[in-house]
């Protein structure tokens, strides 16, 4: 039977509190309770992302995460999004570098469901599995990765960047969505190993957040999840340590038919987790988040170079973080004259640190951040799950935000100084191969 | 490894009492500058959202300066009569503040999130950026620059490429309609700091704008907070505008934008159709929600989970403008993206599915289902203060009441199958429909031609 404490509420968790509590088959629950709405939501993290792929088989961890709404042992073909969405639910999955996660909102009244569907394909996945739905799958993910990426201007610039930034046999080296070559080769029983080897309870973490009974709750998930067997088929993942500074710069010049200019780049940045980290964080938003930031007041106001500029970080725990870069120049401004604005700036800050005033708004910015991924169920859940997976203790996601409050203007100067150099960066610069005279848009929403 | 699952199976669990959940009803009222205000207290939403609706529609735009309420929307957050554009960005996101601003056919809206403690000092600086805008001829001059900057982006774009080359093929030249929302090239070259200020001073006051205001507003004072900010905002009583009627034609035809070389075919398919004033609304929205709401309805079950032609395709309506007298629209459409050399053979299903649901009508249990998710997803849908906002002022400037989501609702559950049918399968009528297919002409526009659904034009650019 699982083994629950019940946590106080930390200060400046914002009076929210989650329990924990493990099956004996090794799955971890986390329990949020909230009675503000009458709904709650649904998470399960699986500790397997792109970075557990092999050579050969890029894309296979998303390609399966669509296999997984493809029917299960007790559940016909679409069977999962129609019963969550016929009890008045919302579902989806994602796939990442380090997890794949599965979620449902439903009203409140409904959770059982969502319980006994996510534990039905934990356990009987591969009762349903067959080559229909492999083939099926196969071709919309395919169109996913075109639609996404393939068929939009600049779509295939994360791929290259992140290419750049991890080594060749590195496990980020490669994105999830996969290369069309690798999804045309996985096969059905490529799909069947990798159920067997990372679908497992004891590589899992289950969060539920809400207008919950939690000792009902708990009840419920030992009855379906609890006969699950574990197994541990799973090897480690590859290491993705790195030195703190790739030494050179890496660089490719891309000619295709983009309607602008555009400079980007990644750096190498702390592994997330650490305080580091949030000081880099800090740093990306004085330097490139929002209307109010050095590089968009310089390259956007100022300077009038540049249609748009950000700094975005992409947190990563088992391989350094990437501090993300994206300029489209104005009109005919070549990228030499962005990038040596770019090293200034950065040149700058690396010697000036933040000012004081910099330093409120980014942590207003990212305060607010949280406050916002922290404010509904489905957010709520989804942090829980990650703290737990990538950091084993899920109440780090209810401290996230003092944390990132209590980093000095000393530490993101000395992140700053360290890491966001041009020796410690992928270049992509982007020339379009003709520049076509057009004007006007247009947009149809949902 | 064995292939059989182990694990102890269960029947699927029957649900528990549903707990009582309706819309939120929002306070109306107004200000003696004659704002009016709707208000609407959430507990325990620490993230505040304000919006506020201008009544300057698009059709006010002057002849030749599409776009200028677009420029006049952005440039409310470059510069007040007390701060310069920098240094208002700078205290805007010194609240932990997003301000949104866009030009829409109906009018301005400004979007504000921020959290609860520092939402005097936000509203503080919209208030003034509503009271005394700088637009100073530099940013101004710079937004122009900028959003000619951003037009080849969006050209760019297939899912923008297609909408805009629909717009045009449905409405007449002379419509505003017909002309992408936030200018041309050639119409926001024209714009100016003079234009700006004269459409701000002929279409902008608060006896016209509506302000939404919720979140968890229990320990704010709202009345003594509105009076000091919103409420110091005034400026001469002004002429109303009246709407021209929406005329569209949908006679089948499709046209190719052409994209050599493109690896998908972006589809957008539409018409224009009955708006939220019409009685056949709820019956409209749930028969399109079941033609293709989801990854379930009947389009993907089809396009994407039997053929896999696509990631997914959506049929949806989108209101244009909506107005009490019946002179409103909406766009009714579905879009998606299919791979190339399936283009025929998808555009060929699309229309396969259509032809059924009239020849069939829609299923009971397709009926419950939809009704089910509809309703069902409202405690979903509304948990965050934004969305509670954002609907409020969608009846706004739609011109409904407060309690059309609430009463949509139960019209919702109330709507038949028969009901639902016929209003989708009128909403979609195989020989009406409007086609903007952007994608490589060499390779499907033989195809797409011989499907027989309208005229095939090709154009390029």
């Amino acid at each position: 039977m699982p083994m629950g404490h019940t946590a106080t509420a930390e200060a400046g968790s914002g009076g929210l509190t989650a329990t924990e509590h493990r099956l004996a088959n090794g799955l971890r629950v986390v329990l949020s309770e909230d009675h503000l709405t009458p709904v709650a939501a649904v998470c399960l993290w699986y500790d397997v992302g792109s970075r557990h792929e092999v050579k050969g088989r890029t894309g296979l961890a998303h390609l399966f995460e669509h296999l997984m709404f493809q029917g299960s042992g007790q559940v016909k073909g679409n069977g999962h999004f129609e019963l969550v969405q016929g009890a008045g639910g919302s579902l989806n999955g994602t796939t990442s570098f380090e997890r794949t996660n599965y979620f449902e909102t439903m009203p409140a009244h409904q959770l059982e469901l969502a319980l006994w569907l996510e534990a039905d394909r934990m356990g009987s996945l591969l009762l349903a599995l067959d080559d229909e739905s492999m083939e099926n799958q196969r071709d919309v993910v395919k169109n996913e990765r075109r639609q996404r990426y393939d068929n939009v201007p600049y779509g295939t610039a994360f791929e290259k960047l992140t290419a750049l930034s991890y080594p060749e046999g590195h496990p980020y080296h490669h994105t999830p969505i996969g290369s069309m070559a690798d999804l045309d080769a996985a096969t059905l029983e490529d799909a069947r190993n990798f159920f067997r080897t990372y679908y497992a309870p004891n590589n899992a973490v289950l969060s539920v957040v809400g207008d919950i009974d939690p000792e009902q709750t708990l009840a419920w998930i030992e009855k379906y999840f609890g006969s699950i067997p574990s197994h541990d088929g799973k090897q480690p993942p590859r290491d993705g340590a790195l030195p703190e500074i790739i030494g050179e710069q890496k660089r490719e010049v891309v000619e295709e038919e983009v309607p602008a200019r555009a400079l980007m780049a990644a750096y190498r940045l702390p592994h997330d987790g650490t305080r580091e980290c949030d000081a880099a964080d800090l740093a990306l938003t004085v330097l490139g988040g929002g209307e109010s930031s050095r590089l968009y007041n310089r390259l956007v106001r100022r300077d009038q170079t540049a249609v748009a500029a950000g700094f975005g970080l992409l947190r990563l725990a088992g391989a350094p973080s990437l501090g993300w870069l994206d300029v489209k120049t104005s009109g005919d401004v070549e990228v030499p004259v962005i990038e040596a604005a770019v090293d200034e700036e950065l040149a700058r800050f690396a010697a000036e640190g933040p000012t004081a005033e910099e330093m409120e708004r980014a942590q207003a910015q990212l305060e607010r951040e949280w406050l916002d991924r922290l404010g509904t169920v489905a957010g709520r859940a989804d942090e829980l799950c990650r703290y737990a997976v990538l950091f084993g203790d899920p109440q780090l996601a209810l401290t996230a935000v003092d944390r990132v409050l209590s980093v000095t203007a000393e530490e993101v100067q000395a992140v700053a100084k360290a890491r966001l150099r041009p020796d410690n960066r992928a270049v992509l610069v982007y020339e379009p191969t003709h520049a076509e005279v057009q004007d006007e848009d247009e947009e149809a929403g949902q | 490894m064995t292939e059989l699952s182990t694990m102890e199976f269960h029947p699927q669990p029957q649900a528990g009492e549903a707990k009582p959940w309706a819309f939120p009803a929002p306070e109306r009222g107004a200000l003696p500058n004659g704002l009016t205000v709707l208000r609407c207290h959430r507990p325990g939403q620490q993230v505040v959202a304000v919006e506020v609706f201008l009544a300057a529609p698009l059709d006010a735009e002057p002849e030749g300066l599409d776009g200028v309420a677009t420029i006049m929307a952005r440039a409310f957050s470059e510069g007040t009569d007390k701060m310069s554009a920098e240094e208002f960005a700078a205290e805007l996101e010194r609240c932990g503040a997003t301000l949104d601003a866009h030009a829409d056919h109906p009018g301005v809206r400004i979007s504000l999130e921020v959290p609860v403690s520092r939402l005097p000092k936000a509203l503080g600086l919209i208030a003034d950026a509503l009271r005394a805008p700088a637009f100073a001829e530099s940013e101004i001059s710079r937004l122009v620059r900028n959003r000619l900057d951003e037009i080849p982006h969006e050209l760019a774009n297939p899912a923008r490429r297609a909408a805009k080359e629909l717009y045009k093929e449905l409405f007449p030249a002379t419509a505003r309609m017909s002309r992408p929302r936030q200018g041309t090239e050639a119409t926001v070259s024209a714009i100016d700091a003079a234009a700006v200020r004269a459409f701000y001073e002929r279409w902008v006051r608060p006896s016209t704008a509506t302000a939404v205001v919720v979140g968890d507003l229990a320990g704010t004072d709202l009345d003594a907070l509105l009076a000091e900010t919103l409420g110091q905002w005034t400026a001469a009583p002004g002429e109303a505008r009246a709407a021209a009627p929406i005329t569209a034609d949908d006679t089948g035809r499709v046209v190719i934008v052409d994209r050599p070389g493109a690896v998908q075919t972006q589809l957008l398919i539409g018409r224009v159709g009955a708006d939220r004033h019409d009685r056949v609304w709820p019956a409209q929205v749930l028969g399109t929600y079941c033609l293709g709401g989801t990854l379930t309805s009947r389009l993907d079950r089809v396009l994407r989970e039997e053929k896999g032609y696509t990631y997914g395709v959506r049929a949806f309506g989108q209101v244009l403008r909506s107005a009490a007298d019946g002179t409103g629209a909406s766009l009714l459409a579905i879009n998606g993206s299919v791979d190339t050399p399936n283009t025929g053979p998808a555009l060929d299903d699309l229309w396969k599915v259509l032809r059924t649901l009239a020849a069939e009508g829609l299923t009971d249990a397709e009926r419950e289902t939809a009704v089910q998710n509809l309703v069902g997803v409202a405690p979903l849908r509304y948990e965050t203060a934004a969305a509670v906002a954002g609907t409020l002022a969608d009846q706004v400037e739609q011109h409904l009441p407060d309690d059309f989501q609430a009463q949509l609702y139960r019209m919702l559950a109330e709507t038949g199958t028969v009901e639902a049918t016929a209003a989708v399968v009128s909403a979609f009528p195989v020989d009406r429909l409007v086609t903007v297919l952007v994608g490589d002409a060499a390779e499907i526009a033989e195809p797409v031609k011989a499907l027989g659904i309208g005229e095939v034009t090709v154009v390029t650019g």
